[in-house]
């Protein structure tokens, strides 16, 4: 395990392209009621050509933001039918894939939640599904961009094992990808040896840890 | 034998609880995850888990020397490869 | 090499920032400028009016951002600092973030921070300084200066209110008011904190009467562009702040 130093704080921002800022600000401002809180104005000085454009920033929480660019005078590219402002896919390519790139914002609690479900079913873009995973409650709806935007709330705190049965996997998957033949079932077992390795020591080193802090 | 781990978690208890109620499993700990082994396959029924869609199909943290044979809404069964 | 060019955002009624910088700057032995400037419309300098000004600030960038200049000069000192401490790092800041996100490489600097980057760089601590402003308004640019960490002992506000008017300020009143300060213990004098009252003339003058560095908002500019381009800080008959890489024969 690396003993760097982790100091980073965060989504300075993530960014989208936007052809209609118009709906971008209803949906984000107006209806979820996140703030604007930054904008530039400016133009393509480099040496490519470029259109002007202006960069603004909702606040997402914790000082995180959420920016879109828009481009004046730019239209939107060919593609399609699928997809969004931003990537555009053919009729053949599968719904799980296109589903898996998209932004999952938090909420502290199921009144939080519940809330912001009110305020997407109030709008043009009410929620089109609400899931509850693992330890996870999700609802969802697409922005008038076409991202999908997940609000999430946990049902429970995360568990130390659960860090160690992520880290467990993300070793298994290196190992797995670099060996002939990647599939779940390799994983599985490459995951067993990998508990039999660590999980008792981890154990260990757990139980230490709380006799120290129950002292 | 089939051996197959599961993560001590909340959600993942009872699916250990009902894997157990088979007298020919055996379950002990290896760290935090149970280690659920038998001689024959291992089947263990969803409804009696109660648990959710999410939680069922993630609920497999690792499989030694064993495949998951069966594993949808009605059951998960694990035979020894 | 080529031509440096500088990009000037004025208040439109200055005339001043774009006959003393070219003047200045045209006085390098070695190097040449091209200047271009962009105008926010002010009258007379209010709180009301400045803050319009500054609200200006984008549709200048653009402009000049699309004259490719090298180099930025937001060329409104008591814009920056009637607003309060620390209001220079901030426009800069924004200016910056404007030019970086349309990919432009020019530098960015402004005459109130021009003004501060100068005197720290001839180690004044302790300063005497003339203004063409209202009390006020002179008052704000005291304490912004002081807010840097430098101690102005003694100053003088002239009293002009109309902008216009303020460029036609004869430099005789301007160096009387000098005159008239207590310098006893200043490290300098900026003879004219104000980018429209001319002084360009007065600089070197006030320098050999007062035997005192002294400055001004505009040569205070033209050694924060100097040195923001990398270049030889070596321009004759405006002080020896502009002297700062001369060679050392050359300054007897």
């Amino acid at each position: 395990m690396s003993e760097q130093k982790h100091t980073v704080k965060g989504v300075d921002h993530v960014a989208y392209p936007t052809f209609d800022p118009a709906a971008t600000v209803k949906f984000y401002r107006d209806v979820l009621g996140f703030p604007v809180v930054h904008s530039i104005c400016a133009a393509g000085w480099g040496p490519e050509k470029h259109p002007d454009f202006i960069h603004f920033f909702f606040d997402i929480g914790n000082d995180d933001r959420l920016a879109f660019f828009y481009y004046f005078g730019l239209e939107p590219f060919d593609g399609g039918p699928q997809g969004d402002s931003y990537s555009r896919f053919t009729e053949d390519v599968p719904i799980f894939f296109i589903r898996s790139r998209h932004l999952a914002i938090h909420v502290d609690s199921e009144d939080d939640l519940m809330e912001y479900r009110r305020r997407l079913d109030g709008s043009e873009w009410p929620v089109e599904m609400q899931i509850q995973h693992e330890t996870i409650e999700s609802i969802y709806t697409h922005d008038p961009n076409g991202y999908m935007i997940e609000i999430t709330r946990a049902l429970r705190p995360v568990t130390p094992q659960e860090d160690l049965d992520a880290n467990i996997t993300i070793d298994a998957l290196v190992d797995v990808v670099s060996g002939p033949e990647p599939s779940m079932a390799a994983l599985l077992t490459r995951k067993a040896e990998l508990i039999v390795e660590r999980a008792e020591a981890w154990q260990q080193k757990q139980d230490e840890k709380e006799m120290v802090s129950n002292r | 034998m089939t051996t197959l781990f599961v993560l001590d978690v909340p959600e993942n208890t009872p699916i250990a609880a009902v894997a157990g109620q088979d007298p020919a499993v055996m379950i002990d700990r290896v760290g935090p995850y149970y280690r659920i082994v038998s001689d024959a396959p291992i089947v263990i029924d969803r409804r009696a888990t109660k648990a959710r869609h999410a939680v069922w199909y993630s609920s497999v943290a690792g499989l030694h020397r064993s495949r998951i044979t069966q594993w949808d809404k009605d059951a998960m069964r694990i035979e020894p490869r | 090499m080529g031509i440096h060019r500088i990009g000037l955002v004025v208040p439109s009624s200055n005339v001043t920032v774009e006959t003393e910088m070219p003047t200045l700057l045209n006085r390098h032995a070695d190097e040449q400028f091209s200047f271009h400037s962009s105008r926010m419309r002010m009258q007379a300098v209010s709180p009301e009016q400045l803050r319009a000004m500054n609200a200006q600030r984008e549709r200048c960038i653009l402009e000049l951002g699309d004259a490719g200049v090298d180099a930025i000069l937001y060329a409104c000192l008591v814009a920056l600092m009637s607003v309060g401490p620390g209001e220079h790092q901030r426009v800069e800041g924004l200016v910056a973030e404007q030019l970086a996100a349309g990919g432009s490489d020019a530098v960015v600097r402004s005459s109130a921070g021009a003004l501060v980057e100068a005197l720290h760089a001839i180690d004044a601590k302790r300063i005497v300084l003339v203004t063409p402003y209202m009390r006020p308004l002179a008052e704000q640019v005291v304490a912004y200066i002081e807010a840097e960490g430098i101690q102005v002992s003694d100053w003088r506000a002239l009293e002009v209110a109309d902008n216009a008017e303020v460029g036609c300020i004869p430099g005789d009143r301007v160096m009387d008011a000098a005159r008239s300060l207590d310098r006893t213990g200043a490290d300098a004098l900026v003879i004219s904190a104000c980018v429209q009252m001319p002084s360009l003339d007065l600089v070197q003058a006030a320098e050999d009467e007062f035997e005192l560095p002294v400055l001004s908002a505009a040569t205070a500019g033209v050694y924060s562009l100097l040195r923001a381009l990398g270049l030889p800080v070596d321009i004759p008959g405006a002080g020896g702040l502009l002297r700062a890489d001369a060679p050392a024969a050359a300054l007897q």
